[in-house]
């Protein structure tokens, strides 16, 4: 069996079309491998060249899977696993001379397909694959025959067929229960991402600054807090080498200390994007009962698997509470440790300022003071700074970014026996006006700083705010000087062009699209999934999918049978009935065989049941042909009075006396 | 074991579906099953749902259902577009054994198209065609033929794949057609041997059959009269067609008996058989006879049906 | 009203032995308001049917023998001076009867064939520029001998589609024949046979025929029957929409002959071979034989239900 033109060739243009998204995550050399193997087939077809032997077969097959074996770094992840199929998609393709050759070909490309949203399930991407499903598609019509060899007729139907499809697709995909994953898979995609690190060294977020990339979205339920009370935490750094900060050993797995919701807390969802770390971005002090979420030490909210795909999740912040009343020894011993040398000057400046505030809270406001009166600059370009980088940057440079600020403030806080850490997250966020919620970006990450005090706990500083307050109130655009350009390493974010109301208002357009996508479609996953159905169905949550999807079937098949086109009527039915009945006994009738003569035949064969059989066909005649109401009931009745006068005979009589 | 099930359902088949020259394909007729590629593309739903649930993947979800879906719909309408067919079969006319019999099929619709029906005996499919909108399909199919006497066409069955092939609707029909098969002509010496002696004298009298010497008269024309006879000026002046009748006195005609033949039942019919059509060839009157059955002397079309029926449906002398 | 018909029927059937059938379809064909064609050899009873059924319907009878030399004015009439008023005066032609038996019609020119047929269709005549109406009721029986007999001028298609129903009524059955040679001469009979409608009565047969019920089953069957004759290969045309009109309407004549108020399909088959045969020709078929077979076909295969 010959593979039909339509079909090849539309198989082809699927295949084509199914790579395109993967190009971006595969090695460069399986585009080249297509060529070859799409010029070939081509060729093939033409009768232009032969189709390769088992061995060349053999040679293709190993030396791809040795390509991918090298080309992967010898680890095996997503990306392993995806050239394989796609390798195997592109291979079978020389291989492809039955029918059962394509469908082989065929269904390797769903699953091609199913890679690609492994690795990209974003709104055009999605929106992108209805085209490499409906070549699919057509080239599965394609392969039946018929419809002569033309390309479009198998393509209309393809369309027709999916469109079809579409409202059951969609019933089972709100309704079909969503469950947690069997087994844990590792989704390693070994791309680097842009994001928060667990390392922050002062110029790092002034790196991340740059990048107008999306790091999350919020929903809030009810009005959204002001502004500048949008810190979202990731985590804390506690650890200093002289030059960098770390996390702590203790904040990062231990439980934290049980805590007692106080007063009114704020209510929202996030939609957090892919960071291949554990952690969530939350205001302080947060909740959440997302699965497999717990809260550590530093009140950050914790993921037992990394993040690797889009994360939707809600929480609930309770603001009032009081962190940490009681700080454990340990805890303490590491919010207050130090290099054991080097910056001398601040560790002198510390100790003097100590001395003058005996208060922490009067010592605080001091070092506020110091930052907003003196010469500090908030600057995403600050100068290079030498060995005692905290020194430096304090008492010469006097220009940096948050990080800065915020370690500086720590280190002479510690240095001044106060318990003191860094946080590290994000600050602010665009709202956007259409959809009410809150775009996080790359740029607006954020280091502020936590002190302890006796009895109040963990209270938060910002110093950035003393040295740059629009920072806070209106953002990172507004907060630099007229020398530093505005994302300067993206000429072609829109982000960029925020001047530009009429584009502006199309980037957020845009982007209210792609967060209702995340969040109703990508982010559908078992919680909001029973939060959804419970809401609208409440406890017939369950019987949706059967009732639904019954009446759907029915419906589509009324749509596409169409049976009252032929419709039966009932007394016409009545009638078929009584021809069978009598089939039992031997006689049929011939399809150009009057009822009556049919009926006048029968009599004389079964003389016992003549009686029934004619008052049966005349009420029959009557209301079929005389204009009498149709009355089926009364001729099922007359029926079943031939059926009864029949079951004395003895056993169906096949064949007609001769 | 596995005979006698396919045996029964057969039967459960053809009670349901009766023998007719002309059915409508129907739910009573037409049966659905998922084809292999069907059953191939499940276990890939299969294996994607395994992965949507293990990544929670949302658009590996929406893929999984809008394929299953798409396996429902294909269903409607794989069954769609097999339903609504007409099909009818004509006689066909009768072959000698060793030739393919040709049955008529006509493929007809209803009002919309049907793609792709695969049309052949058993699961031999010997056509696939599309049956379009008010457009008859006439399919020829063939079957070989062994065995002299009426040889009842099997059943037929059409199926289809369309559109996306996931399934096979299939129907079984029996036309109840059946086809003469004459014997297969033998070539041999016939052992000469005149009609009986007085018929032959009779014979000798009368001047029958088309000799080609003297002129007889005319006759009205019949199906089968030598084309060569035709009273063609009469015709050509507005007249009816005649034919020109010539007589050869003959003393004897030639009679072929099967008793006068030697041996077995088959290869004498068959010899008989070549006989027949010789003789009907060369227009030659000839009288023919099989035990308990006795054609008198005569030529022509209908003369050769009746000998060649005969010998086909021949069941004496064993 | 119905035992009229039957009276009728058994009057017709005393003179005609042994052809119930065809009188009846006869009889169905008159009381449908239709023209009667009878191809027959002769001697086969044709005129005697004509006149039974002019007789027992009560209508006056012309009798027109067509012969190749018969010329338009001798069917429809002609003017002749008359001396003694000075005027031309107008001498009806046989036409003017109420049933006309058209003798042999395939003997004559198709120039009086035509005049004949034009009449037929119209009710009326036109002659030497003035319109006379026919007598009504009117009716024609033509009769004509099988085609393929010398010197006849066939009736084309056009004209055959006018004649409601063709008959052939054939030998007499061996019993019918014996007792036709036994008894005494049937045309003998005739004049003694009484008249059993009236004109108003057989306005109001007429009446009742076109009341009889056909209902949609019924007419869907009548269309199967049609598309039949337009689809399948095997005819050289199908029925025309004047060829269902007449369809319907012997049926309808049939049925009520039968004592039903509604055409059931048997009344549609039993007329059919006499309303359709004349009207298809086989596509195989040159000879212009006719399509009886055709006939038997559509009966057998186009499904009824």
């Amino acid at each position: 069996m010959n593979v039909p033109r339509a079909g090849l060739t539309w198989l082809l243009i699927g295949q084509a079309l199914l790579l395109v998204p993967l190009w971006w995550q595969l090695p460069p050399w399986l585009l080249l491998f297509w060529l070859v193997c799409s010029a070939w087939r081509i060729q093939v077809y033409r009768m232009r060249a032969r189709v390769p032997g088992r061995g060349l077969r053999t040679a293709m097959v190993v030396l791809a899977a040795v390509a991918v074996f090298f080309s992967s770094g010898r680890s095996f992840g997503l990306e392993t696993a995806a050239a394989l199929v796609v390798a195997a998609f592109l291979l079978k393709l020389l291989e492809l001379n039955t029918r059962r050759d394509a469908w082989v070909l065929l269904l390797l490309g769903l699953f091609c397909q199913v890679v690609a949203y492994l690795f990209d399930a974003s709104l055009p991407w999605a929106l992108y694959s209805v085209l490499p499903l409906a070549a699919l598609l057509a080239a599965m019509v394609g392969l039946q025959g018929g419809q002569g060899e033309r390309l479009g007729p198998p393509l209309r139907r393809a369309a027709g067929l999916l469109l079809q499809a579409v409202p059951l697709a969609l019933l089972l995909f709100v309704c079909f229960p969503r469950i947690a994953p069997l087994w844990s898979l590792p989704l390693n995609s070994g791309q680097a991402r842009t994001g928060l690190a667990d390392v922050v060294a002062p110029g790092d977020i002034a790196t991340l600054a740059q990048s107008p990339e999306l790091a999350f979205r919020v929903s809030f339920d009810g009005p959204p807090p002001a502004r500048r009370q949008l810190y979202w935490r990731a985590f804390t750094l506690e650890r200093f080498d002289g030059r960098r900060w770390q996390q702590g050993g203790l904040s990062r797995f231990q439980a934290v200390q049980p805590w007692q919701p106080v007063g009114e807390p704020w209510r929202y969802r996030v939609i957090q994007e892919p960071t291949d770390k554990p952690w969530l971005f939350a205001l302080d002090v947060a909740r959440s009962t997302a699965p497999d979420v717990q809260q550590t030490q530093d009140y950050r909210l914790q993921r037992r698997r990394p993040v690797d795909q889009p994360l939707y999740y809600s929480v609930e912040s309770w603001p009032q509470v009081v962190r940490d009343p009681q700080l454990a020894p340990a805890l303490r011993q590491q919010n207050l440790q130090l290099p054991a040398t080097g910056d001398p000057r601040m560790r002198a400046w510390a100790s003097d300022m100590a001395r003058r505030y005996p208060e922490s809270e009067a010592l605080v406001a001091a070092m506020l003071q110091r930052y907003h009166e003196q010469d500090y600059h908030y600057s995403l370009r600050p100068a290079t700074l030498g060995s005692d980088s905290i020194d430096g940057f304090f008492f010469d440079t006097r220009r940096g970014f948050c990080a800065h600020f915020a370690g500086a403030m720590t280190f002479a806080l510690r240095a001044a026996g106060i318990p003191a850490r860094m946080v590290v997250g994000y600050q602010g966020g665009e709202l956007n006006p259409a959809g009410n919620y809150f775009t996080v970006r790359q740029y607006d990450a954020h280091a502020w700083v936590e002190y302890w005090r006796q009895g109040q706990g963990w209270r938060s500083v910002d110093p950035t705010f003393a040295v740059a307050p629009q920072r806070i109130d209106q953002g990172l655009a507004e907060a630099l000087g007229a020398d530093e350009p505005f994302l300067q390493g993206s000429p072609f974010s829109m982000l960029r062009y925020r001047d530009l109301a009429w584009l502006n208002t199309l980037r957020l357009g845009w982007e209210n699209l792609n967060y209702g996508w995340e969040r109703w479609v990508l982010g559908y996953q078992q919680a909001q999934q029973s939060e959804l159905l419970l809401r609208w169905f409440k406890g017939w949550a369950i019987w949706v999918l059967p009732t639904a999807g019954t009446l759907t079937v029915l419906l589509l098949g009324l749509a596409v049978l169409r049976p009252w086109r032929r419709q039966v009527d009932r007394v016409l039915r009545q009638f078929l009935r009584f021809e069978r009945l009598l089939g039992w006994h031997g006689l049929t009738r011939a399809p150009g065989e009057g009822p009556h003569a049919f009926a006048e035949r029968a009599a004389q064969q079964l003389p016992g049941s003549a009686q029934a059989i004619h008052t049966f066909a005349q009420a029959y005649t009557r209301q079929r042909y005389a204009g009498e109401a149709a009355a089926p009931a009364t001729l099922a009745v007359q029926l079943n009075d031939v059926r009864r006068s029949l079951a004395g005979r003895t056993g169906p009589q096949r064949k007609p006396l001769p | 074991m596995r005979a006698a099930l396919v045996a029964r359902l057969q039967r459960w088949q053809d009670r349901r579906a009766p023998a007719a020259a002309e059915v409508q394909l129907d739910h009573s007729r037409v049966y659905i099953v998922p084809s292999r590629a069907g059953i191939a593309y499940a276990a890939t739903l299969l294996l994607i749902l395994l992965a949507a649930i293990n990544y929670q993947n949302s658009m590996a979800y929406g893929l999984v259902f809008t394929l299953g879906s798409l396996f429902i719909v294909a269903i409607l309408h794989t069954y769609r577009n097999l339903s609504g067919l007409r099909v009818g079969s004509d006689a066909p006319q009768a072959v000698f054994a060793g030739e393919q019999a040709r049955f008529i099929v006509h493929l007809q619709s209803q009002g919309k198209a049907h793609y792709a029906i695969a049309v052949g005996w058993g699961v031999h499919t010997a056509h696939t065609t599309d049956v379009l909108p008010a457009q008859a399909q006439r399919l020829e199919l063939a079957l070989p033929t062994s065995a002299r006497g009426w040889l009842a066409a099997p059943r037929l069955r059409l199926s289809t794949g369309f559109p996306l092939g996931l399934l096979r609707a299939w129907s079984w029909l029996r036309s109840g057609q059946r086809v003469l098969v004459y014997p297969c002509p033998l070539a041999g010496e016939l052992p000469t041997q005149h009609a009986s002696a007085s018929t032959a004298e009779l014979a000798g009298l009368q001047a029958l059959g088309q000799g080609t010497e003297d002129f007889l008269g005319l006759k009205p024309y019949q199906p089968g009269d030598a084309w060569h006879r035709l009273n063609w000026k009469a015709w050509s002046r507005g007249g009816p067609l005649l034919v020109k009748q010539f007589g050869e006195a003959r003393g004897q005609d030639l009679a072929l008996d099967y008793l006068a033949l030697e041996g077995g039942r088959e290869q004498r019919l068959s010899l008989l058989c070549h006989w027949v059509l010789r003789l009907a060839e060369q227009q030659r009157p000839f009288a023919f006879s099989l035990p308990g059955l006795h054609l008198p002397a005569d030529c022509g079309v209908a003369h050769r049906e009746a000998c060649l029926r005969a010998l086909a449906l021949f069941e004496g002398h064993r | 009203m119905r035992a009229l018909l039957d009276a009728s029927l058994e009057s017709i059937n005393e003179v005609l032995l042994g052809k119930k059938y065809q009188v009846r379809l006869a009889l169905a064909c008159l009381i449908a308001g239709g023209h009667l064609l009878i191809e027959d050899l002769p001697g086969m009873g044709k005129t005697t049917l004509s006149q039974t059924l002019a007789r027992v319907l009560g209508l006056s009878f012309q009798r027109i023998q067509f012969t190749s030399d018969l010329l338009p004015s001798d069917i429809l009439g002609t003017s002749v001076f008359d001396k003694d008023s000075g005027h031309f005066e107008f001498h009806q032609g046989p036409i003017f009867a109420e049933l006309v038996l058209a003798d042999e019609i395939n003997r004559a020119t198709p120039k009086s064939q035509s005049a004949l047929l034009e009449a037929m269709e119209e009710g009326q005549v036109t002659i030497e520029g003035a319109t006379r109406p026919l007598p009504s009721p009117f009716f024609v029986i033509a009769t004509q001998n099988p085609s393929h007999h010398s010197g006849t001028f066939a009736l084309p298609e056009s004209q055959l589609d006018r004649f409601l129903m063709r008959l052939s009524l054939g030998y007499p059955a061996h019993a019918a024949e014996k007792a036709l040679l036994m008894g005494e001469a049937r045309r003998e009979l005739l004049p003694r046979l009484p008249a059993v409608f009236d004109h108003a009565q057989l306005q109001a047969v007429q009446a009742e025929v076109r009341a009889v019920r056909v209902t949609d089953a019924l007419v869907d069957y009548v269309l199967r029957l049609v598309e039949a004759t337009r689809n399948q290969p095997q005819f050289a045309w199908g029925l025309s929409p004047r060829g269902s009109l007449a369809l319907v309407a012997a049926a309808r004549a049939w049925a009520l002959l039968a004592g039903r108020t509604y055409v059931i399909p048997e009344d549609v088959q039993a007329v059919l071979p006499a309303v359709a045969s004349h009207r298809l020709r086989e596509r195989a078929d040159t000879a212009g034989q006719g399509g009886a077979a055709l006939v038997q076909w559509l009966l057998h295969e186009v499904p009824v239900l």
